[in-house]
């Protein structure tokens, strides 16, 4: 020990560089590889909050296998590159048990080869654009094959849509979703008139609003970059005086909050809602307002995932008997756990069959949930993991 | 900070061992050490770090030692890491397709480079505009990964894709430290080289190397191509390590970051960089997690202060305090002056310089109007003229093709064209300036190199022990006394030495037409002397046809053979001392000028 | 067909708020100011605070010039004028102050996106085509931000020692003329505008601590592609910033995203001089 201290002091200079010790040895720990800065930061507060609940739920029931369970969060920086540097952190560094995680699609790639070298499980949270498979991950959010049918088939058979219009940032989550939506659209007898993306960054919707001003579509399905280019492309749609359906397959309920009448009228789909009106939701609710007052976070479609992945990943341990990755890998499969959204087990191929709603943003940025779709099966996914 | 750049290299210890070879043997030693007194986690982030830090030497290269400032090497960077990145996803990952990433990552990245080099380096580009450019790139290559789609993995980029799956992260880790040892270790050798000295110089002083007969811009193509090669071999390491390429690696914020490190490593040093980019990165990988936005905040402050108050950043000045109490560096021993046989140049028929209705006009204002001069070889022609009359502006039309606007000028009976002063010199020209113009950082020997550099591109390997100078060169050095300041560092010379120094480093391009600025102006008299004696004699001896812009009319009296007066941008006379000195004219002139005869006087 | 003159014209008008700031710093100082996005940001956030306060949304505008002429004498005293011998340097210390900006509003108002009261809504019937109220006016602004610098510049002594400072700064300071005290004036003018600008973008953006990042590429081209003129800065603006339109809806969005910064890169490698005479 003190010779690698004293060859890293030398290479390294500096004593912040030593490895500090990590959590309590006899707890089963939970890494959180999470956007604390950077694109994610904006709802990354409330998914730890989301965990931390889950975590003291079960700590107040005696833990699991006479084990607590802790937390290690840990930023990536809603990037590959930080994700890099938290995934290796938390793998090798604090010798996490498990992750568990909501994260952008490049953050969760630039995890996943080092999960696989760690061999630790995975388990994700954050709705995606689907179609991301590794033996030691699980899903238990939304993909494009269960979100984008209702609001698709509201629009159509409720509605009398005919056209569409789909717009889209471009990164893999706007091109993947908007992918699927048109293959849906067009399978369904509608007629896709425009598909246009726009860089992730862009402010500037000119020339898009432009074009569907010309084709004139009788709805709008968008599929932008959560916050600013949502804002951004909402108000501007607004100012140019478009009158179409307007379907936001990534706008989440805290943005159309903000937004307030901006927003109006919007269609969303998901799988939670603060007013999903059961049992389960409403004691989640109470306990979170208990837990965290005048600081909570609202929960939302990315933090309830979370908290019920923490549930789940319990169960398995409890399951398989042990932390053993191959033993808790297999378990993950089998186990449920009845949370906010519903019971959720992830056994289609690594995913979980979700109830999901529809609902409209009102005048004052809340959302009306206007119906539900019960176990909607998240398709193939990744075939080759059974 | 240029101090950091030539000190390096020179600094020995007492036994006589070079610090920097120290430097390369503790390094090889932590380096094969590491794996086994380090965790897995240090391990595994070294291995990042050590892949960013060669990286991070190239913007040291372009920005510390060459002067450009860029953004853009993680453009470079990334297009490594996503030529294996696609090829193994697309195609396969077999040994063979592994060298043929390698190499497709290389190429295309040198492609790039030799494009964005050929948009941002051009004669007469601003530094400021190249590292504009260079902030560009990055920025178009993320949109094009964008806009890629399924193909580039659009934002997710690619991930988990077949790599060298049976290397360990220890081979890894090895792997990366040499790639890193070996980077370093030729880049030290590089600016420790003669042709190291020349990116000094280029840095210091472009324009001046111009009129040395270097094309810059090519040089920096050159150079920023190289640099481009070696970034991209990083990021093919980096992709086959991580299994994971992403635009983020392509990004502008990466390039910044870069430079982050560098200046607060010490840019214009190997060394600095290195700790910087490692140290940085290693330890945001533990404070980044902490404290996400004050560590942002932090190393924003940090940057400012560092660009402000010290910016040869933080290793020079721990360089410093260590040379304050440690060994003392041993002077080096000035390379030896030897005198080169003269060419013999093909006996040209023509006029040495023909110029034939040359004319430069700033929107309305003529500054110069039909302009027709003609010398020959062994004239000593003096330009004459009140202050304005467009003297400066006809040296500077002779010696730059771009300068004029319109006319023609030839050289020896080849026309100048559009040319640029680099190519003018290949054609027989030497232009000293009005202020002494040399390399202040450098010392005279590495001047007068630097003034060598078109008749044979100096190693990059060494440093040459001996200088090979032309006669007329050798002589101004002699007879002035810089022989035996050869190894002063040119801004301490007094002015008139320094006058001396260009003058000689002018004559080492072995010009056929020189243009001398007011070469005595601030000189003693015996120094003015001196000078004028030189002149005559190179026009006699070595048949150089001089074209000199003077203000001091006794002086021109006693030199020239011939005197050209220039008033209001048009030549009012030509002839020999006596037809000017004899001139009504020419008196008229002056008085009309008004302060011209005073200042003569 | 009018929607899309419409769409240039306003587009450009943008652009040209955006860039104008960071001209004049260019001219005076030959610089590039690296922290003109983050005093933009600034201008977003004064905008803000503006409107919830209550007040009316127009006084966001008076309000951001204030916050950015004042951010940016500090600036200028503290940070660029040490460096006015190091241009490079001088890049690098405002870019870094560009985070700094961002990282404090982190730090005070959050990373999420804020909303400003827009002081216009709606559309307005141009030949049929309901088009952007908003977006009309802004064109007024910039037309009248333009009318009032080169009056400023044209009619006033500041303005005669800017323009002797801009084209030959020696010979102006041989003439007697402070040049220090005009590249102190200009700093705080142009970061004063850049702020202008952040707040005049709000009702089209969002507000977040890097809104003025994405302009910022664009600004620096339009600018070097512009000299130190103000009438090459709308030229530049006009043709480029069509180009841009035309080029998204006409081809794609994302290759539109990066049309000025290549064709302003290629425009300034065939004639160094760019939109400026000379």
């Amino acid at each position: 020990m003190s010779i690698r201290k004293l060859l890293l002091g030398a290479c390294l200079m500096g004593a912040g560089l030593l490895p500090t010790a990590s959590q309590a040895a006899d707890a089963i720990t939970i890494g959180i590889p999470v956007g604390l800065s950077g694109a994610n930061s904006v709802v990354a507060p409330s998914v730890v909050q989301a965990a931390q609940l889950a975590v003291d739920e079960i700590n107040a029931a005696g833990g699991v296998l006479g084990r607590k369970l802790a937390l290690e969060v840990s930023d990536d920086a809603s990037g590959a590159a930080g994700a890099q540097r938290a995934f290796d952190s938390l793998i090798f560094q604090k010798k996490v048990n498990s992750l568990i995680s909501m994260e952008t699609s490049a953050a969760r790639n630039a995890g996943l080869p080092i999960v696989t070298r760690g061999k630790t499980p995975f388990i994700y949270t954050s709705y995606y654009e689907g179609r991301s498979c590794n033996r030691y991950m699980y899903v238990d959010a939304w993909v494009p094959d269960q979100q984008v049918g209702p609001m698709v088939d509201f629009f159509m058979k409720s509605k009398g849509s005919k056209t569409f219009f789909l717009v889209g940032s471009d990164y893999a989550f706007g091109r993947g979703m908007l992918e699927f939506t048109r293959a849906y659209i067009e399978k369904h007898g509608g007629k896709v008139v425009g598909e246009e993306y726009a860089p992730m960054d862009a402010t500037d919707w000119t020339a898009i609003i432009s074009k569907i001003r010309s084709s004139n579509p009788d709805a709008l399905m968008m599929s932008t970059a959560g916050g600013v280019p949502n804002v951004t492309l909402t108000k501007q749609l607004r100012a140019a005086g478009i009158k179409a359906l307007y379907g936001n397959l990534g706008l989440d309920e805290g943005t159309a909050k903000s937004m307030g009448a901006d927003a109006e009228g919007t269609y969303l789909s998901g799988s939670y809602y603060t007013s999903i009106d059961s049992p389960a939701n409403k004691k989640f609710l109470a306990a979170m307002q208990q837990k965290f007052g005048a600081d909570l976070k609202t929960p939302n479609d990315l933090s309830v995932p979370e908290y019920e992945a923490v549930y789940l990943y319990a169960a398995a341990v409890k399951k398989a008997g042990s932390v053993d990755s191959d033993k808790v890998i297999p378990a993950l499969a089998t186990v449920s756990f009845d949370g906010p959204r519903g019971t959720i087990r992830m056994d289609k191929q690594r995913h979980a069959p979700l109830t999901m709603y529809l609902g409209q943003v009102t005048a004052d940025g809340s959302v009306t949930l206007m119906s539900s779709f019960k176990d909607v099966d998240p398709g193939a996914q990744c075939p080759a993991l059974k | 900070m240029a101090e950091a750049a030539g000190a390096q290299g020179a600094a020995i210890t007492r036994r006589g061992v070079p610090i920097p070879l120290l430097v390369l043997l503790a390094a090889i030693i932590a380096v094969a050490a590491g794996p086994y007194v380090l965790d897995t986690y240090s391990v595994n982030v070294l291995v990042r770090s050590l892949f960013y830090a060669a990286v991070a030497l190239t913007v040291d290269l372009l920005w510390g030692y060459l002067g450009i400032l860029t953004f853009g090497q993680s453009a470079f960077f990334g297009i490594g890491a996503y030529a294996v990145g696609l090829i193994s996803t697309h195609v396969g990952f077999t040994p063979g397709l592994a060298a043929l990433s390698l190499l497709a990552g290389i190429a295309a990245s040198m492609l790039v480079a030799g494009i964005v080099g050929w948009l941002a380096f051009f004669y007469g580009a601003s530094a400021l505009y190249a590292s504009v450019i260079s902030l560009v790139l990055p920025i178009v290559v993320v949109q094009l990964l964008f806009a890629g789609g399924n193909f580039t993995g659009s934002s997710s980029g690619l991930s988990g894709f077949d790599s060298f799956d049976d290397v360990s992260v220890e081979t890894w880790f090895w792997i990366a430290g040499a790639f890193l040892i070996v980077v370093a270790g030729c880049a030290w050798r590089f600016v420790a080289s003669d042709a190291g000295r020349v990116l000094i110089a280029v840095r210091e002083n472009e324009q001046r190397c111009q009129y040395l007969g270097l094309d810059t811009p090519r040089l920096k193509i050159i150079a920023f191509v190289a640099t481009a090669a070696i970034c991209a071999a990083a990021g093919y390491g980096f992709a086959c390590y991580t299994t994971v390429v992403s635009p983020e690696q392509a990004g502008f914020v990466f390039g910044t970051e870069l430079v982050i490190w560098v200046a607060l490593g010490g840019r214009g040093t190997i060394l600095g960089p290195v700790l910087g980019a490692v140290l940085i990165d290693y330890e945001s990988a533990q404070l980044s997690g902490d404290y996400p936005f004050v560590w942002q905040l932090i190393i924003g402050s940090v940057f400012v202060a560092v660009i402000v108050l010290f910016p040869r950043g933080l290793l020079p000045l721990i360089g410093d305090a260590l040379r304050y109490i440690g060994p003392k560096v041993r002077p080096a021993v000035p390379p030896e002056l030897v005198e080169l046989p003269m060419h013999v140049v093909a006996g040209t028929t023509g006029p040495a310089l023909a110029i034939h209705g040359v004319a430069k006009h700033f929107g309305s204002l003529k500054v110069l109007d039909g302009i027709d001069v003609s010398a020959a070889a062994g004239e000593l022609v003096s330009l004459v003229g009140p202050n304005g009359a467009g003297k400066t502006t006809l040296i500077r039309c002779i010696a730059d093709g771009s300068e004029r606007s319109a006319g023609r000028v030839a050289i020896n009976g080849h026309e100048i064209g559009g040319m640029s002063p680099d190519r003018c010199v290949r054609l027989g020209v030497g232009r000293k300036f009005q202020m002494a113009n040399v390399f202040d950082t450098l010392t005279v020997a590495e001047c007068l190199q630097m003034a060598r550099i078109r008749h044979g591109f100096p190693s990059v390997l060494r440093r040459a022990s001996r200088i090979g100078l032309p006669r007329p060169a050798l002589h101004v050095i002699r007879t002035t006394g810089l022989d035996h300041a050869l190894m002063t560092p040119a801004r301490l010379l007094s002015h008139g030495m320094k006058q001396a120094l260009e003058l000689a480093m002018v004559l080492a391009l072995e010009p056929s037409v020189l243009l001398l600025d007011e070469p005595t102006a601030g000189l003693t008299k015996a120094e003015r002397t001196l000078i004028g004696g030189i002149l005559v004699d190179l026009a006699a001896t070595e048949r150089l046809c001089i074209v000199l812009v003077e203000h001091d009319l006794d002086f021109v009296r006693e030199i020239s053979s011939r005197v050209i007066v220039l008033h209001q941008g048009r030549i009012v006379l030509d002839g020999s001392v006596d037809d000017v000195v004899n001139s009504d004219l020419v008196k008229q002139v002056y008085a009309g000028g008004g302060h011209g005869v005073g200042a003569a006087a | 067909m009018i929607s899309q003159l419409l769409d240039i014209v306003t587009s450009a008008a943008i652009l040209y708020a955006i860039a104008v700031g960071l001209l004049l710093v260019f001219g005076v100082l030959k610089i590039i100011n690296f922290a003109h996005g983050g005093l933009m940001t600034l201008g977003g956030y004064a905008a803000l605070v503006t409107t919830q306060f209550g007040l009316n949304p127009w006084l966001a505008i008076p309000a951001a010039a204030l916050v950015g002429a004042v951010v940016g004498m500090v600036i200028e005293r503290v940070v660029v004028r040490p460096l006015y011998v190091r241009p490079l340097d001088a890049i690098l210390a405002t870019w870094g102050l560009g985070i700094i900006i961002g990282q404090l509003i982190t730090i005070g108002f959050g990373r999420g996106v804020q909303f400003v009261q827009s002081p216009l809504s709606g559309t307005l019937e141009i030949l049929g085509e309901g088009y952007s109220q908003y977006r009309l006016v802004l064109v007024l602004i910039a037309a009248a931000l333009g009318l009032a610098l080169s009056l400023l510049l044209h009619g006033t002594r500041l303005g005669l020692d800017t323009r002797a400072v801009i084209m030959n700064e020696d010979l102006a300071r041989g003439l007697g003329i402070n040049s220090t005290l005009v590249r102190f004036i200009t700093f705080a003018i142009g970061s004063g505008l850049a702020a202008v600008a952040g707040a005049l973008i709000t009702p089209l953006s969002s507000v977040d601590p890097n809104m003025g990042v994405p302009w910022l590429v664009n600004a620096f081209m339009l600018v070097l592609v512009s000299g130190a003129s103000l009438v090459s800065l709308l030229v530049a603006c006009l043709v480029l910033g069509g180009a841009q339109v035309l080029i998204s809806s006409l081809v794609s969005p994302v290759l539109g995203g990066i049309t000025i910064a290549v064709l302003a890169a290629i425009i300034l490698r065939v004639r160094p001089a760019g939109f400026a005479r000379g």
